[in-house]
C-alpha cells in the first residue's frame, strides 16, 4: 500500500514521458548562483553553465589543455602570440555562425570592468600576465598577444572558474548590456531556472561536437543522447541519498560514508572519481612554536598518512604528499616519495626542537564534502599519541576562510580547490606573506623556480623543476598535503555515462538505457 | 481606539530602527565577508578589491548604512550578494512559504487544544484533565527538530508513505505540494498542541473561579452555557495573545524544521545567509521578521479587547 | 505533612537523574567520551558500550553523560545571568520610570525581537565559538523576557502601602528596593527562571544542531543529535538516545516548573 502510495504521487512529479525517455535529473548541493559564465559563480554554477558554453581551449580529462572552439592553437616563435583557428560549422543555440567577430565580443566583455569577470586580473596585468591585443585577422582565425611568454596562458583560458573564457553570442545580454541567458556553442541549451529549486537544459539540435569518440575531460565528443538534463537543487546529504534509491534523482554526489548502504540498493551503482582538489594541514610558519622546522617535521612524521587518508574517505582515498595530483601527467617516482610515519623520529624530533607540550591548536570546519573536521579530530588522535599536546577549534567556514586570508592560525585543516598545472597548484600555497599572508610557503627560491615552471613550456624541463619543488617542499614541511580529492558519484542503474569530472556532474555522455 | 493604535505603532518604529542599526553593525563585525567568501581560496589580491568594490564594501560602515536605510525608506531593500536577486520578492516567497506552514499547523493546533484545554480546565482533576495535560506536556517538552527527524525517520524513510526530497510549490503541483508539507505541519502541529492545550487551559481555569461565573451559575445557567458563552470566549484572550507569540516566535524557531526537511523557507534564508555573509539578505530577513513579529503583536492587542471586554486599551 | 505534588515528584526525579549524570559526566564516565577507536565504529547498544558507539568509535553513554554536564552548565550560567542583568535592569527601569523607562524597554523590545541564531552567531564569531561565548549570547537573549516580568513585579509593587511606608520612614530608596520589592520578585522570577533553564537547554540544542552551538569534538546532545544525521539508516541509535535526553530533560524540568508555580503563584496555577 505504501509503494502504491508513493508511486501514485510519484507519477505526478516526475514528467512522465513514454517509452525510455531521455531526461536526466542530477542533484545538486546548492542552487547555481547564475548563469553568466565566470562572473557569479561557484563549482555548481560552472558545472551547470559549462553545459551550455565553451571556450577555446578546454581541459582534457588529465588536466592538460586541448582546443575546443579551436580547431588548432599555434604559438609565435617568441611565445607571446597564440593563433586560435575556429573550427568550421559551429553554430550558436540561436542559430548564427561562430565567427571570429564573436570571440572579439567575448573578449572585450570580459575585461570590461563593468562585467565583473572573475579572471579579469589574470589577463590584464595586475597579477602578472597582459594580454596586450585581440585582433581577428578573417572571420576563423583570431590572435591574442601576451606581454610575456608564458606556459599558463592556456590554461588560464581553460579555467573552470573562469567559465573557460566562454565564447557567447551578443544576444546573451540585453540592450542595455545586462545580462539575459547564455547563448553559446554548448550541448545544451538554457531551458528553466525556477530559482532554489531546479535548472532544465534542453538539448541543442544544431550542437557540433569537436573531434573523437568519447567524453573526454571538458573536450572530446560532446554531442548528446538526452534531450533534457534536470539539476535538482538537495541541499540535505540524506536526501539525496533517500531520492537516488527511490528514482527521484539520477546522478548525484554521495558522501563516503553512504557508499557502503547504496552499494546494497538494487537499481544504483557507486563510482570513485579523483579530483586535483588538495587535502591538507597548514603550518603558520610566523608562529613562534611553529616557525621551528623540526616540530613541523616531528607532526608530519606523527601521522599515519595511509590510515588518515583511508578512514577520513572511508577507505576510498589514497594518500598523496604532493603539490602534484595523483592524475597529474606530472606525478612520477619523486611525487610518490611522501613522508614516513614513524613515531619515535617523532619523539626526537619534538626534543629536539625543544617542545615543552605547549597547545597547538588546529582549526577545521564542519562542511558536508570536506574532510576537514575528520581529518583533525584524526590527526590530533595520533599527534597526541606522540605527546603533542594538540587541540581542535572548529569555526565556521566563513569565519575560517578570513582566519586563513589573514594568516591567522596555527595549524588548519584547509582543502584547496583543484589547480590542474602543478605550477598553478604550487602557486597556491607559495607566496611572500608580507603581501599576501594567505601564503603558506614564504621562500624566494621556491617563487623563483615557479615563476620559471610558469614561463617554459618543455615538459621535460617543467618536471625537473617541480620534482625540486617537491624535495623541498617535504624538507621545508610549510604545510602537510595528505590526499587529492576522491569523490563518491552514485548513479541510477538506468542511466550511463554519466561520469563526473573533476567533482562537477557531465550530462552530455549519459544516455538512458532502460526505463 | 485610534489613538491606542496610532501610539502603538509610533513606538514599534524606534524599536525597528535600533535593530536595523544593531543588526547591521553586528553583521560586520563578524569575521569573513561575502567577498572572500565567493571567492574562497581561489582569491587573488586584486579579483578581491574588485568583487569589494562592487559590493560597496570598501566604503566606510556610516556611508554603507546610510545607502542601504536609504533604500529601505523607499521600499528597497537592495539585492542579494550570492544570487543578485532583489532581496524583498525573496523575502517575500521564502515567508510565504514557511508561512504556509506555520499557519495551518497553528490553526489545527487551536482548532483542537483550545477546547482540549477549555474540557481539560473543566473537568479538573480528572483523568482526562490529568490525560490531556500530561500529553501536553510531553508535546511541549519535545524539540521539534528531534521531532521532524523521528517523523522522517519513520514516515518517510522507513514506511515510505511520504517524500523526503525537500519541496514543491503549490503552482506547479497541488497534490505533490500537499504530501511535502505534511510533515513539518504535523511537528509543529505537535508541538504547538502541547503549548496551546496547557494555555487554554490555564486561562479557562482562571476565568471559571471568576465571580461571574459563579454569578451565571447562580443565575441558573445550565453548565454547559457557563461553560461556551462565558468561560470559553474569554479563555480565547490570553490564549490569542499567545497565539500571537507564537506565530511571531515561529518565524524564529522554524529554521530548525526547515533544516530538517529542506524546506525553503524563511528561517533557512536567514540561517544559510548568515553562513554565507550575504549582508542584505540578512539584514533584510530580520527586518521583515521584526516587522511582522511587531505588526502581529499590534493586531493582537487590537483585538484583545474583543475576546475580553475587562480589557480596555489604556 | 503533606506529600508534594505527583508532578513534583516526578519532575524532581528526572531532573535528578540528570543533574547526577551530569556531575559524573562531569567527573567520571565508563568509557573516556573523546577517545577515538576506529576498531569500534558504529556498533549498535551492546553489552559492552550499553548505548553504542558513533562514527569515530566513542562510547554514547559515556558522550550523553558528558553532553549533560556541558548543557547543564551552560544553562545554569546562562539563566544566572540572564536573572542578573535582567533584574538589574527590570527593578532600575520599573523604579526610575519615565524617559530612562521608556528607552531602556525600547532597547528590551528590539532585543527580544531579535532571532536567537543571529545574536548567537554574532556574539559567538566576534568571541569565538566556545562554552562562554554561548552563554553570553543565550543570557543576552533570554535577559530582556526577565526584564519585562521583573519590571512589572515593581511597577505593580511600588505605589503599595509598605513601600510608602519604608520611604516615609527615611529609608533610602535602594533600601526600600533590596528590602521590600526584590523579594516580592522572587517567586515569579522562580517561575521563570525554571523555565528558562528548559528554554536555554532547547536553544543551545538547536543551535548546535543547526552548526552554531558548541563546537565538536566536545559533545552536547544538539551537536550528537546533528551528527546522527548523515548515519541515521546505518545507526539509528545516534539519533534515538540525545534526543531522548533532552527531551526527556525538558519534561522534568516543565513538570518540576508546573509545581513550583503551584506552589509559589497560585494566581498562575495550571499555566
Amino acid at each position: 500500500m505504501k509503494k502504491t502510495i508513493a508511486a501514485a504521487f510519484g507519477a505526478a512529479l516526475v514528467t512522465a514521458t513514454p517509452a525510455a525517455a531521455q531526461t536526466v535529473t542530477v542533484a545538486l548541493n546548492a542552487d547555481i548562483r547564475s548563469t553568466n559564465p565566470g562572473v557569479n559563480r561557484d563549482d555548481n554554477t560552472d558545472a551547470v553553465v559549462l553545459h551550455m558554453v565553451e571556450g577555446l581551449v578546454g581541459y582534457k580529462e588529465n588536466g592538460t589543455v586541448a582546443p575546443l572552439l579551436a580547431e588548432s592553437v599555434s604559438q609565435s616563435p617568441d611565445g607571446k602570440t597564440y593563433t586560435f583557428r575556429l573550427r568550421k560549422g559551429v553554430k550558436f543555440h540561436n542559430g548564427a555562425d561562430l565567427t571570429a567577430e564573436d570571440v572579439l565580443w567575448s573578449w572585450n566583455r570580459y575585461m570590461d570592468p563593468k562585467t565583473d569577470w572573475r579572471c579579469r586580473s589574470d589577463f590584464d596585468g595586475r597579477s602578472g600576465l597582459k594580454v596586450e591585443k585581440v585582433e581577428a585577422p578573417d572571420a576563423s582565425t583570431v590572435t591574442m598577444t601576451l606581454d610575456r611568454p608564458s606556459a599558463l596562458f592556456l590554461d588560464s583560458l581553460a579555467r573552470t572558474d573562469c567559465g573557460m573564457t566562454a565564447i557567447l553570442h551578443k544576444s546573451s545580454v540585453k540592450d542595455d548590456g545586462s545580462w539575459d541567458k547564455p547563448v553559446g556553442t554548448g550541448p545544451f541549451k538554457f531551458g528553466e531556472w525556477r530559482r532554489g529549486e531546479f535548472v532544465t537544459l534542453t538539448r541543442f539540435d544544431g550542437y557540433q561536437s569537436p573531434p573523437g569518440d568519447k567524453p573526454d575531460g571538458l573536450v572530446g565528443a560532446k554531442r548528446t543522447a538526452l534531450s533534457e538534463v534536470k539539476f535538482l537543487v538537495v541541499p540535505d546529504a540524506s536526501t539525496v541519498k533517500a531520492a537516488l534509491v527511490s528514482g527521484a534523482v539520477d546522478v548525484a554526489q554521495v558522501l563516503d560514508t553512504d557508499v557502503p548502504e547504496l552499494k546494497k540498493a538494487a537499481n544504483v551503482e557507486v563510482g570513485l572519481f579523483p579530483s586535483a582538489t588538495k587535502h591538507t594541514f597548514l603550518f603558520q610558519t610566523r608562529d613562534p612554536l611553529l616557525g621551528n622546522v623540526k616540530l613541523r617535521q616531528a607532526i608530519a612524521a606523527s601521522i599515519d598518512m595511509p590510515q588518515l587518508v583511508a578512514a577520513v574517505s572511508n577507505g576510498n582515498g589514497r594518500p598523496n604528499n604532493s603539490a602534484v595530483a595523483v592524475t597529474s601527467a606530472y606525478y612520477d617516482d619523486v611525487q610518490r616519495k611522501g613522508y614516513a610515519y614513524d613515531p619515535a623520529k617523532a619523539q626526537q624530533l619534538l626534543k629536539e626542537a625543544g617542545y615543552k607540550g605547549q597547545p597547538i591548536k588546529i582549526i577545521a570546519n564542519k562542511r558536508v564534502h570536506v574532510p576537514s573536521f575528520n581529518a583533525a579530530v584524526i590527526a590530533q588522535a595520533m599527534m597526541q599519541a606522540v605527546g603533542i599536546n594538540a587541540e581542535i577549534e572548529v569555526l565556521e567556514w566563513a569565519t575560517q576562510l578570513d582566519r586563513y586570508n589573514k594568516g591567522n592560525y596555527q595549524m588548519m585543516s584547509f582543502s584547496y580547490s583543484a589547480r590542474l598545472d602543478p605550477a598553478l597548484s604550487y602557486e597556491q600555497f607559495s607566496g611572500p606573506k608580507d603581501k599576501q599572508p594567505r601564503k603558506v610557503w614564504d621562500d624566494a627560491e621556491t617563487e623563483a623556480l615557479i615563476d620559471k615552471a610558469s614561463a617554459i613550456s618543455d615538459p621535460a624541463e617543467r618536471q625537473k623543476i617541480f620534482d625540486e619543488l617537491h624535495r623541498r617542499q617535504m624538507e621545508a614541511t610549510p604545510l602537510i598535503i595528505f590526499a587529492n580529492g576522491q569523490e563518491a558519484w552514485a548513479h541510477a542503474k538506468r542511466v550511463q555515462g554519466a561520469d563526473p569530472w573533476e567533482g562537477k556532474p557531465r550530462a552530455w555522455g549519459a544516455r538512458v538505457v532502460a526505463n | 481606539m485610534l489613538r491606542f493604535a496610532l501610539r502603538r505603532i509610533l513606538m514599534a518604529v524606534p524599536t525597528l530602527l535600533i535593530m536595523a542599526v544593531s543588526v547591521f553593525v553586528l553583521i560586520r563585525l563578524i569575521p569573513g565577508d561575502p567577498a572572500s567568501l565567493m571567492l574562497g581560496d581561489l582569491a587573488d589580491p586584486a579579483s578581491l578589491a574588485d568583487l569589494r568594490q562592487r559590493l560597496g564594501l570598501d566604503q566606510s560602515l556610516p556611508v554603507q548604512f546610510g545607502i542601504w536605510f536609504g533604500n529601505v525608506l523607499q521600499g528597497d531593500l537592495g539585492n542579494s550578494i550570492t544570487s543578485s536577486q532583489p532581496v524583498l520578492p525573496l523575502v517575500l516567497d521564502r515567508f510565504w512559504i514557511s508561512a504556509r506552514i506555520v499557519f495551518v499547523a497553528v490553526l489545527f493546533a487551536t482548532a483542537v487544544a483550545v477546547p482540549a484545554g477549555v474540557i481539560a480546565a473543566w473537568r479538573q482533576n480528572s483523568t482526562l484533565d490529568l490525560a490531556l495535560v500530561g500529553t501536553a506536556t510531553v508535546l511541549l517538552s519535545i524539540p521539534t527538530f528531534w521531532l521532524g527527524l523521528l517523523l522522517l525517520l519513520l514516515l518517510g524513510l522507513k514506511l515510505e508513505w511520504l517524500p523526503v526530497v525537500g519541496y514543491v510549490s503549490f503552482t506547479e503541483n497541488p497534490t505533490a505540494a500537499l504530501l511535502y508539507i505534511i510533515m513539518p505541519v504535523m511537528t509543529l502541529f505537535l508541538h504547538e498542541m502541547g503549548v496551546l492545550i496547557r494555555m487554554a487551559r490555564a486561562s479557562t481555569l482562571e476565568v471559571l473561579r471568576l465571580d461571574y461565573i459563579t454569578h451565571a451559575r447562580a443565575k441558573g445557567l445550565s453548565e454547559s452555557a457557563v461553560l461556551w458563552r462565558h468561560a470559553f470566549k474569554n479563555a480565547f484572550g490570553p490564549t490569542w495573545t499567545l497565539i500571537g507569540l507564537v506565530l511571531g516566535n515561529l518565524l524564529g524557531g522554524i529554521a530548525v524544521v526547515e533544516t530538517v526537511f529542506t524546506i525553503p523557507g524563511l528561517g533557512r534564508l536567514l540561517v544559510d545567509s548568515i553562513f554565507a555573509r550575504d549582508y542584505p539578505v540578512i539584514q533584510g530577513c530580520l527586518l521583515f521578521v521584526a516587522f511582522v513579529y511587531v505588526v502581529v503583536n499590534l493586531i493582537v492587542d487590537l483585538l484583545y479587547p474583543v475576546f475580553d471586554p475587562r480589557v480596555t486599551a489604556e | 505533612m503533606k506529600l508534594p505534588a505527583p508532578n513534583a515528584i516526578l519532575g524532581g526525579a528526572i531532573v535528578g537523574i540528570v543533574i547526577l549524570s551530569a556531575l559524573s559526566g562531569a567527573l567520571w564516565t565508563p568509557f573516556d567520551p573523546l577517545k577515538i577507536n576506529f576498531a569500534a565504529r558504529l556498533q549498535p547498544p551492546g553489552p559492552v558500550y550499553l548505548l553504542g558507539t558513533d562514527e569515530f568509535g566513542r562510547d554514547v553513554l559515556s558522550r550523553l553523560m558528558a553532553a549533560a554536564a556541558t548543557s547543564v552548565w551552560i544553562s545554569l550560567l546562562t539563566v544566572t545571568a540572564a536573572v542578573t542583568a535582567g533584574t538589574a535592569l527590570g527593578v532600575f527601569a520599573g523604579y526610575v520610570r519615565g524617559w530612562t523607562d521608556r528607552i531602556l524597554m525600547a532597547f528590551n523590545d528590539a532585543l527580544l525581537a531579535f532571532p536567537g541564531i543571529l545574536l548567537a552567531l554574532g556574539l559567538l564569531a566576534v568571541i569565538g565559538a566556545n562554552k562562554y561565548g554561548i552563554i553570553l549570547a543565550l543570557g543576552l537573549a533570554y535577559t530582556p523576557s526577565v526584564a519585562r516580568v521583573v519590571r512589572g513585579t515593581v511597577l505593580s509593587l511600588r505605589e503599595k502601602e509598605f513601600v510608602e511606608a519604608s520611604r516615609v520612614m527615611g529609608n533610602s530608596e535602594v533600601f526600600t528596593m533590596a528590602r521590600h520589592i526584590l523579594p516580592n520578585c522572587v517567586a515569579p522570577l522562580t517561575v521563570l527562571a525554571t523555565s528558562m533553564f528548559g528554554w536555554v537547554l532547547l536553544s543551545e540544542s538547536a543551535l548546535s544542531f543547526l552548526g552554531l552551538g558548541v563546537p565538536p569534538p566536545a559533545p552536547t546532545w544538539g551537536n550528537m543529535l546533528a551528527s546522527s544525521r548523515s548515519f541515521i539508516a546505518q545507526a539509528v541509535w545516534l539519533g534515538i538516545f540525545p534526543g531522548l535526553c533532552i527531551s526527556l530533560t525538558l519534561l522534568g524540568i516543565n513538570l518540576l516548573g508546573d509545581a513550583l508555580r503551584d506552589k509559589l503563584d497560585p494566581r498562575m496555577r495550571g499555566v
